[in-house]
C-alpha cells in the first residue's frame, strides 16, 4: 500500500496547481494522471489564454504545463507522478484502488485533491451514430496531439469558446469550416473568437440547429434549420450542407463519478455543467477530507481551475498541519483572482451557477 | 450585430479611432475589443504606457493615442487576436494593416494577396510589405499595403489561389424540407453508442414505467460499455424529465462504483497486495 500526505487525481490545470502547491507546503504529494503526459486539456491549447499575468493570460495553453512544471523543480522531491494511471474507485476507508500501467495498485492518502475534469456533452439527432461525428475535445486530440485531420469539410455544432477555439484550430490545419451553427440567438463564447473565425470566411449561424446527418458509411451532409424562440424548426429554412465531419461541441459535464462513490452530496446546477459537488469556501466537500478543483467542481474556463487548483493544495496541506508562513496573504489573494474571473457580465452563468449551488 | 454573427459593425469601430489629426500623423492601432471579459495584458504590456491601467480584468482597453507610436507590441501579444495597427501616414494613396497571423506558412514579402473584410468577404488586393514572425510564441504580424480607402475594411486575407475556391463554397446547398418532420425519424437518433440504444428503445421503456437511469440501465444495458454512460447518461435522464414532467435536477445519474472503467477480472487478481 502506498501512503502519502496528498493525493491528487488528474494532472491537468487545476491538478498540476493542486500539487505544486500542497507540496511546496511540506506535504508529500502523490499525483495520479491517466494519460501518458501531464497537462491535461492544456496540451491541446494552440491559443493565447485570457485572465491576467498570474493565470498566464498571453501564454499559449500547450507552454503552461512547461511552466508548472519549472515551478515544480523547487519541490520536486515532494511530488511523485504516476502518468498512464486512473484511479479505480474510492472505498470508505480512504483507500483508492489504481490501474498503474496495467498494474493494480492502492494508494492510503491522507488528502484527495479530486480534480478529474470533464467529459463532453453529445447531442441525439438521427444518424448520430456514422462515423465521421466527434466531440470537440475529440477533434482536438486528433489534430494537436496526433497531427490527424479529422476530416476536409467540417460543421461545427455550438458556439461556444470550444466550438470556435476548435473552428479557428481546424482552419490553422487546413481544414474547411462550412459553419458553426448555434441554437441560442447570441453567441455563447468570446467575440473576439468569433470574430476570428468569422473574417476567415466561416460563417456563424446563431437560432439554428442541426436536424440530421446524412450518408451510408460516413457523414456525407447535415440539415441545418433555422429555429424558433421555442427551438422549433422554422419551416422552408433548413439547407443541407455538404461536409465530412459533424463536430459537436455542446458543454462539458464535471466528471464526478469518483465523488458520486464518496457520497460526498451533489447537487444539479445546469449553469455549472450538471451535478457538482457542494463544498465550502476551502474546496472540501461534504466528505471529511476530499478537496475538489476545476471543472470537477463546475464547468469555467481553465484559468479558473489553475487558481482552484493552487487554494485546494494549500487547503489540504493546511489542514494537515502543514502551511507556509505567507499562507494567509496567498489564499487571500487566490480567492480574489477567483472572484475577478468570475466578474464582469461573463462571469455571469458561473456566478449564478455557485449562488445555486450555495457557494459564495 | 457582433454578438449574432461575430462581425463588428461600423459604429464600434468608428469608436476605437483617433482624431483625424492624429490618424495623419503616424500608425495607431485600432482595438476591437468591445465585450467585457477577463483579460489584461495589452494593458500590462505596452512599453510607453498609452493602454491605461485597468481597475478590473474585465474592462475595455482605453488607448492614448498621444502616448502611442503604433508599434504595435499589444497586437503581438493580445489573445483575441483583435488588434491592427493602420498606417494613413504614408502619402502615397496607399495605407498599411498590420494584422495578427497564425497560419502556416507565411506569406513572403511583395506577395500579393486577396484581401478580406470582418466578415471573411474579399474586398481587393493587398501587397504583404513585411513579416514579422515574432518570438516563439508570440503572434506573427503581418502588414500589407491596401488602397487608403479600405483601411478599415481589411482585417485578414487569403493567397489568390484560394479565393477561387471560396466563390465555389455555396455550391452544395440544397433545400432538403422533405426530410423535416417525416414521422418517428427522430426517433432512430442513438443515445447509448456503446450498446447501440436509440431514443426510441429509451422512450419506450419510459412509458412502460421504468422512469430512473437505472432502471433504464438494468433492462436495456444503456450505459454498461465502455463509456460507462458519461455520454448517454446526461441524455437519458433529459428523456425522463421531458416525458415524466420531473424536473431535471431531481433525476440521479446511475448508481456510480468501482472500477470507473471496464477491467477484465484477472487485473484484479494480479494485484500487488492481499
Amino acid at each position: 500500500m502506498y501512503e502519502t500526505d496528498v493525493v491528487v487525481i488528474g494532472g491537468g490545470p487545476a491538478g498540476l496547481m493542486a500539487s505544486n502547491a500542497a507540496a511546496e507546503a511540506g506535504a508529500s504529494v502523490l499525483l495520479i494522471e491517466r494519460f501518458a503526459h501531464l497537462g491535461g486539456q492544456l496540451i491541446k491549447q494552440t491559443h493565447k489564454f485570457f485572465g491576467s499575468e498570474k493565470q498566464y493570460a498571453s501564454v499559449r495553453g500547450i507552454d503552461i504545463p512547461l511552466r508548472i512544471a519549472k515551478a515544480r523543480e523547487l519541490v520536486g522531491e515532494r511530488v511523485t507522478i504516476w502518468t498512464h494511471a486512473t484511479v479505480l474507485g474510492l472505498f470508505e476507508d480512504g483507500v483508492i484502488t489504481v490501474d498503474r500501467d496495467g498494474k493494480y495498485c492502492k494508494v492510503k492518502p491522507s488528502r484527495i485533491i479530486m480534480a478529474t475534469g470533464a467529459s463532453e456533452k453529445f447531442l441525439a439527432f438521427p444518424n448520430n451514430d456514422l462515423p465521421g461525428i466527434y466531440g470537440a475535445g475529440a477533434v482536438q486530440t486528433m489534430m494537436n496531439v496526433y497531427g490527424v485531420r479529422p476530416g476536409r469539410r467540417v460543421l461545427m455544432v455550438g458556439a461556444g469558446n470550444i466550438g470556435l477555439i476548435v473552428s479557428y484550430q481546424l482552419l490553422q490545419a487546413g481544414v474547411e469550416v462550412v459553419a458553426v451553427v448555434e441554437g441560442l440567438p447570441k453567441i455563447g463564447g468570446y467575440a473576439v473568437h468569433a470574430s476570428k473565425i468569422r473574417r476567415a470566411g466561416v460563417p456563424i449561424l446563431t437560432s439554428h440547429t442541426l436536424l440530421r446527418a446524412d450518408g451510408i458509411d460516413g457523414v456525407k451532409s447535415a440539415v441545418i434549420a433555422q429555429i424558433d424562440n421555442c427551438w422549433q424548426p422554422i419551416p422552408g429554412s433548413s439547407k443541407s450542407l455538404s461536409c465530412d465531419v459533424i463536430c459537436i461541441s455542446v458543454g462539458l459535464s464535471p466528471l464526478a463519478e469518483l465523488l458520486w462513490q464518496a457520497e460526498c452530496k451533489m447537487r444539479y446546477v445546469p449553469q455549472l455543467g450538471g451535478y457538482v459537488p457542494l463544498r465550502n469556501e476551502r474546496l472540501e466537500t461534504s466528505v471529511p477530507d476530499i478537496y475538489v478543483a476545476g471543472d470537477v467542481a463546475g464547468i469555467e474556463e481553465a484559468s479558473a481551475a489553475m487558481v482552484e487548483g493552487r487554494l485546494a493544495g494549500l487547503e489540504a496541506a493546511a489542514s494537515l498541519g502543514l502551511s507556509t508562513p505567507t499562507i494567509d496573504d496567498e489564499r487571500a489573494d487566490l480567492r480574489q483572482q477567483l472572484d475577478e474571473l468570475r466578474a464582469g457580465p461573463s462571469g455571469e452563468k458561473v456566478r449564478s451557477g455557485l449562488a445555486k449551488a450555495g457557494i459564495v | 450585430m457582433l454578438t449574432t454573427t461575430g462581425v463588428a459593425d461600423n459604429n464600434l469601430i468608428q469608436r476605437c479611432l483617433p482624431s483625424p489629426s492624429r490618424r495623419a500623423l503616424r500608425p495607431y492601432p485600432v482595438i476591437e475589443c468591445f465585450q467585457k471579459i477577463p483579460c489584461n495584458p495589452c494593458s500590462t504590456s505596452c512599453p510607453f504606457h498609452a493602454i491605461l491601467p485597468m481597475d478590473s480584468i474585465h474592462d475595455i482597453p482605453v488607448l492614448d493615442f498621444e502616448k502611442c507610436t503604433g508599434c504595435g507590441a499589444c497586437a503581438r501579444v493580445c489573445p483575441g487576436l483583435a488588434i491592427f495597427i493602420i498606417d494613413e501616414s504614408r502619402g502615397d494613396g496607399t495605407g498599411s494593416v498590420t494584422l495578427p497571423y497564425e497560419f502556416c506558412s507565411l506569406p513572403q514579402k511583395g506577395e500579393i494577396v486577396s484581401t478580406m473584410n470582418r466578415a471573411g468577404y474579399v474586398v481587393g488586393e493587398g501587397t504583404v510589405i513585411r513579416v514579422s514572425a515574432g518570438k516563439t510564441s508570440g503572434t506573427p504580424l503581418v502588414t500589407l499595403s491596401v488602397p487608403i480607402e479600405q483601411v478599415h475594411d481589411v482585417r485578414f486575407f487569403c493567397s489568390k489561389k484560394d479565393t477561387d475556391q471560396l466563390v465555389s463554397k455555396d455550391g452544395a446547398e440544397i433545400n432538403t424540407d422533405k426530410f423535416i418532420n417525416s414521422e418517428g425519424v427522430d426517433d432512430e437518433a442513438m443515445i447509448c453508442r456503446c450498446e447501440g440504444i436509440t431514443r426510441r428503445e429509451i422512450c419506450e421503456l419510459i412509458a412502460e414505467g421504468y422512469t430512473t437511469v437505472d432502471e433504464i440501465k438494468r433492462i436495456s444495458r444503456a450505459g454498461m460499455g465502455p463509456c460507462q454512460a458519461r455520454t448517454c447518461g446526461p441524455l437519458i435522464a433529459d428523456e425522463i424529465a421531458r416525458m415524466t414532467g420531473q424536473p431535471r435536477d431531481s433525476i440521479l445519474p446511475s448508481m456510480h462504483r468501482p472500477p470507473v472503467i471496464a477491467q477484465p477480472i484477472s487485473f484484479f487478481t494480479g494485484g500487488d497486495e492481499k
